[in-house]
């Protein structure tokens, strides 16, 4: 296997990531795992796998992104995660657009220019509703697989209609739901247009500029890819790997540097 | 290098109080401090933390009051009021109209509250308003205080102010020249708030002598809100690479009142004003312009803009307390006139007296990598 | 171009108000509207209602034709612009209307996407979304010529106003009204400085309305209006008053719907007939002892503004309780103030009517108000509506609600928003009724 030159970590609130590049630039080697607290020995961990992987190790830059990026003390550089995404996402894809990005905790939406520059951003970080813990809470409320929700909404056309934007207050309105005897397909699939509408909302406060690029654990879930191209009728693309795009920006930008080693 | 020693706020109000001054405790935003001099009246703002008791808070305002307004009421309750002899509460918004309002009528401290509403125009006819509303100042702190200040008094204090408030200015537009941080820089001005205006005006003499030759370094930022609280945001600013260099907070920027005989322009009445009241008013409806006066969305944008140019500011932090609707209603049209003209923004909203969030933090993060 | 004005405003837009009326009555005698056990049967007067409004908005579709046209705040004063023949369009008026339509979340979001905050006030929000995205629920808005904006009510109507202006690109008359903070206990009192202040500012408003209405000001037009302004005004006092009578034959909710003829057509003849025909109509309940809430047992104050989209729901929750909404500080303002027009000295009284509205005087002349009222009405209890949306009504609620508590007047405080349905928990208001309900 070819060098690895440069890498990437991004310490999200959920899980964390590590990726490897070669001198092209192109993805080699990744590792991801849920966030460990103890962050300084999941970094630990993760370089000691990255050094089984490849050699030397000496050399190679790392920059950190995510949620824990200043706890991350081998790091050469930090950089945020919203530049970190929008440089991995061009380099995928090839383009600049608007990319949302659905984790765990946080929602974001970037304007990337054409030449991979962040243009203008809108960051959901305050606030459940919009972001992966919405599904979580009140899909939890149906005694649903987190990994069936998508599948399940998708499967009927019938759909409750969920008013309320706070997470606390839709939970309430599921258990209520339930008790009318309305479907669970048909409650997840409210749910999901609740949280594509939050996301909608993000991305016309930014501006669509298409594509419509979609990255984050979340949209492994395919009823969130279908309801987005629904809601805003443009084709949405996904990258190969979604849950990575941070941390593969973070190895870009430490590909970059040059003359600093671990 | 030398840095003057700024004395501290309640060095000031223990030295003032010992030779028997009056305090007087005042709100946001705009003001007559030299007809408080004149009457021998320290004005201390009350516009920021020192730490609250929060619990304090909920028993007179809804959650949906601004931090500013809630810290300055639990402060003045939580004994912050026990040194001051008086309180003025200037109407700059309708959250302050109703601190204002609950200080007089439910609160009922022991110490004189004294409302002044500031006009929401430019006209001559808010001019000849402000004058007569100083006016029926003069007449309760004549009350209060039992001192009538003569014209010749208050003209001097005026022209004491005028000198202190053009130092101002001057270290604004030296600021990339100053050796000093952005904190060190905001501690420096922030200082008028409760200095004896011809003590600001010796410090800050004092520093203008510091100006170097060398720009100082850092990615040039705009600030635009209410204050740089906490000012914690203004070391974060900097460890990431961030120069302050032009202001448009509304406890500092927008309170370079001109001399009052400003250069005149078509609306604006020629040559100086003799008449200590008008020349007050004059002073304040001729500041910068402001989202508390109601100020028209294109002066507020040819304003940024022409300080963005002045000082090569390459982008624009509208920092933001929540639930600051003055603020909030001007912010979209302001960030779409700065974009037209090529200047990115990014908006950050927060709670003064909380520590700066992690979010903040990688908002200015990555605004600031958006810039470089 | 007249010619479509005309036949729009003048021939359909007289008849097909017309027969809305017309549908709506013989619906209301045919028993459908309102089903309730334990209301009234609706007003016969709301079908008039209705064609006024229609007819309002109607005519604002086509005004931009035939007439110079204003937007204005709801507390200023009109009187001045309808002597001069623009067609005054309320964005409050409409914001209320989309309210109880329900369209503000969706409306209001255009205005949060282009960068607005939900922190502002939701009437702001649903006309910045409206004129973003040219949505309404009355077919079109017509565009401004002027703007006139009075800070009596709110600041925020001149932050709000001024973003028009810069949409619009028109002139902005600023009345600006000084706050009268409480002088005397319990007793608002303006400084004569103050009052010469706001007509110095409605003096100098004439040429600025003249330049852009393309006329001069009659003064004989501008009494007459007065004149009519002032009785539609003692009118719509008289009318509330009839409720200090028990059982009260009207609820809050219906002076909520019924008061938009004396906000936004203040100044028509057509406004006092409205509320010359409503108080027989009072009158006749009276006379046949019919009280809005079948079985009343409990009357109540409510302060601030009305929930728009849960009027049907808080009448009919309370009705179920035997409790009667009564009197309201806020339909209460568009009366209490008639005493002071003088259309003989329209400049000199006009300052002095449009700085005194409840909302330019302190917190402790409000609950002054309150408690006069709550002794006038014969009242059990108040239900303070803490808006979200507006700072200068809901700021204070909560030393009012004490204050009375303390004097033995149950007093319950509801957080929720006057337009934005989004900001109303029907959990938590629920609870908090039947609790309130249950403490009376």
């Amino acid at each position: 296997m070819s060098e690895i030159q440069a890498l990437g970590i991004d310490v999200g609130s959920t899980t964390a990531k590590i990726v490897g590049v070669d001198a092209e630039g192109d993805m080699l080697w990744h590792l991801l795992e849920p966030t460990d607290p103890r962050i300084e020995n999941q970094v630990e961990r993760f370089l000691d796998r990255a050094r089984e992987a490849t050699l030397p190790l000496d050399s190679v830059p790392l920059v950190a992104t995510g949620y824990g990026r200043k706890l991350v003390r081998q790091a050469t550089r930090r950089v945020t995660e919203i530049t970190c995404h929008a440089q991995g996402v061009y380099r995928e894809l090839q383009r600049g657009g608007t990319l949302v990005d659905i984790g765990g905790q946080d929602s974001k939406t970037i304007r990337i220019g054409p030449d991979g520059n962040v243009l203008d951003f809108v960051m959901n970080d305050k606030c459940a509703a919009g972001t992966g813990r919405f599904l979580e809470n009140t899909a939890g409320r149906l005694g649903v697989e987190l990994d069936q929700i998508g599948g399940l909404a998708l499967s009927v056309a019938e759909e409750a209609s969920i008013s309320s934007t706070c997470t606390v207050f839709a939970e309430t309105e599921v258990i209520s739901l339930i008790a009318h005897g309305v479907s669970v397909a048909a409650i997840l699939r409210g749910l999901h247009r609740s949280l594509i509408k939050r996301i909608v909302a993000m991305i016309r406060t930014v501006g669509l500029t298409p594509p419509l690029m979609l990255s984050g654990g979340v949209v492994r879930n395919p009823a969130i890819r279908r309801m987005l191209e629904e809601e805003t009728g443009e084709r949405v693309i996904l990258p190969r790997y979604p849950q990575l795009m941070g941390a593969y920006g973070a190895a870009l930008f430490a590909l970059e540097i040059e003359g600093e080693h671990l | 290098m030398k840095y003057p020693l700024i004395p501290r706020r309640s060095e000031v109000i223990h030295s003032h109080k010992q030779r028997g001054a009056i305090v007087a405790a005042v709100l946001p935003v705009h003001y007559p401090r030299a007809l408080l001099r004149a009457f021998d009246v320290i004005p201390v703002e009350v516009w920021g933390p020192p730490a609250v008791d929060a619990s304090y808070k909920t028993t007179h305002l809804q959650p949906y009051v601004c931090s500013i307004v809630q810290n300055a009421l639990s402060f003045l309750q939580a004994g912050g009021l026990d040194p001051v002899d008086l309180i003025v509460v200037p109407h700059a918004c309708d959250t302050l109209q109703g601190l204002g309002s609950i200080l007089i009528d439910f609160v009922a401290p022991r110490q004189p509250v004294l409302p002044i509403y500031i006009p929401r125009g430019e006209r001559e006819s808010d001019v000849v308003f402000l004058a007569d509303e100083f006016r029926a100042l003069y007449r309760r702190l004549e009350e209060i205080t039992g001192r009538a200040p003569s014209e010749t008094e208050l003209a001097a204090s005026i022209r004491r102010e005028e000198e202190a408030d053009a130092l101002l200015g001057q270290l604004h537009r030296q600021r990339r020249q100053l050796p000093l941080t952005n904190r060190g820089f905001y501690h420096l001005i922030r200082s008028r708030e409760y200095l004896p205006a011809e003590t600001f005006t010796e410090l800050a003499q004092a520093m203008t002598e510091q100006v170097t030759e060398t720009t100082q370094n850092g990615v040039p930022i705009l600030l635009s809100g209410i204050v740089p609280e906490p000012m914690s945001v203004l070391d974060a600013l900097a460890e990431i690479g961030g120069m302050l260099v032009a202001d448009d907070m509304a406890c500092c920027g927008r309170r370079l009142y001109p001399v009052g005989a400003s250069a005149p322009t078509g609306r604006r009445p020629q040559g100086e004003s003799d008449d200590p009241f008008r020349r007050m008013a004059e002073r304040i409806l001729h500041a910068p312009p402001d989202s508390t006066r109601g100020s028209p969305v294109q002066e507020r944008l040819d304003h940024l803009l022409r300080l963005a140019r002045e000082s090569g500011a390459r982008g624009v932090v509208f920092y933001n307390v929540k639930f600051c609707e003055p603020e909030l209603f001007y912010i979209p049209g302001l960030r779409r006139g700065l974009q037209d003209a090529g200047i990115p923004s990014v908006v950050i909203e927060v709670d003064i007296g909380d520590p700066l969030s992690h979010q903040t933090s990688t908002r200015l993060e990555a605004f600031l990598e958006m810039l470089t | 171009m007249s010619l479509r004005y005309h036949w729009n405003v003048n021939l359909l837009g007289r008849i097909a108000p017309r027969l809305l009326r017309w549908q709506t009555e013989w619906r209301m005698r045919a028993g459908s509207g309102w089903k309730s056990d334990v209301l009234a049967p609706p007003l016969r007067i709301s079908a008039r209602n209705k064609e006024l409004i229609a007819r309002h908005y109607l005519k604002g579709r086509y005004a931009n034709l035939r007439h110079k046209v204003a937007w204005v705040t709801s507390g200023a004063p009109v009187e001045l612009l309808k002597a001069l023949d623009f067609y005054v369009l309320y964005p409050e008026n409409h914001g209320a209307l989309c309210g109880t339509a329900r369209v503000v979340e969706e409306i209001a979001s255009e205005a949060e996407n282009a960068g607005y905050s939900r922190d502002i006030c939701s009437y702001a929000r649903t006309d910045i979304g409206s004129l973003l995205s040219n949505k309404t629920p009355v077919g079109k808005l017509p565009r401004p010529d002027l703007l006139l904006a009075c800070t009596n009510i709110c600041q925020t109507v001149l932050y709000w106003y001024r973003v028009l202006a810069h949409h619009f690109d028109v002139p902005l008359i600023l009345i600006d009204t000084p706050f009268i903070y409480t002088v005397t206990a319990g007793h608002a009192e303006v400084a004569d400085h103050a009052v010469a202040f706001v007509q110095r500012q409605l003096e100098e408003a004439v040429p600025v309305a003249e330049r852009v209405a393309g006329r001069r000001l009659d003064e004989r037009k501008l009494k007459e209006i007065g004149q009519l302004s002032k009785a539609a005004s003692q009118l719509w006092m008289e009318i509330l008053e009839r409720n200090k009578h028990r059982p009260a034959p009207i609820s809050v909710f219906d002076q909520f719907i019924q008061m938009a003829p004396v906000v936004e057509m203040r100044g028509d003849g057509a406004t006092v007939d409205f509320y010359a025909a409503m108080l027989q109509e009072v009158d006749r309940r009276i006379a046949q002892g019919v009280g809005v809430v079948q079985d009343e047992r409990q009357r109540l104050l409510w302060d601030n503004l009305p929930v728009w989209y849960r009027l049907r729901y808080l009448a009919e929750f309370l009705g179920q309780h035997s409790v009667a909404i009564v009197a309201s500080t806020y339909t209460n303002a568009w009366g209490e103030l008639a005493e002071l027009i003088d259309p003989e000295r329209p400049f000199a009284s006009m300052a002095r009517t449009y700085i005194y509205p409840i909302l330019n005087r302190g917190a402790g002349d409000k609950l002054a108000t309150m408690e006069w009222m709550i002794g006038e009405y014969h009242l059990d209890g108040v239900i303070l509506h803490s808006d979200r949306s507006c700072k200068p009504y809901s700021i204070g609620q909560m030393d009012q609600r004490d204050r009375l508590s303390k004097r033995g007047v149950p007093a319950l405080l509801l957080e929720a928003d006057h337009s934005d349905p989004r900001s109303f928990s029907e959990e938590q208001v629920a609870n908090r009724l039947a609790t309130f309900v249950e403490m009376l």
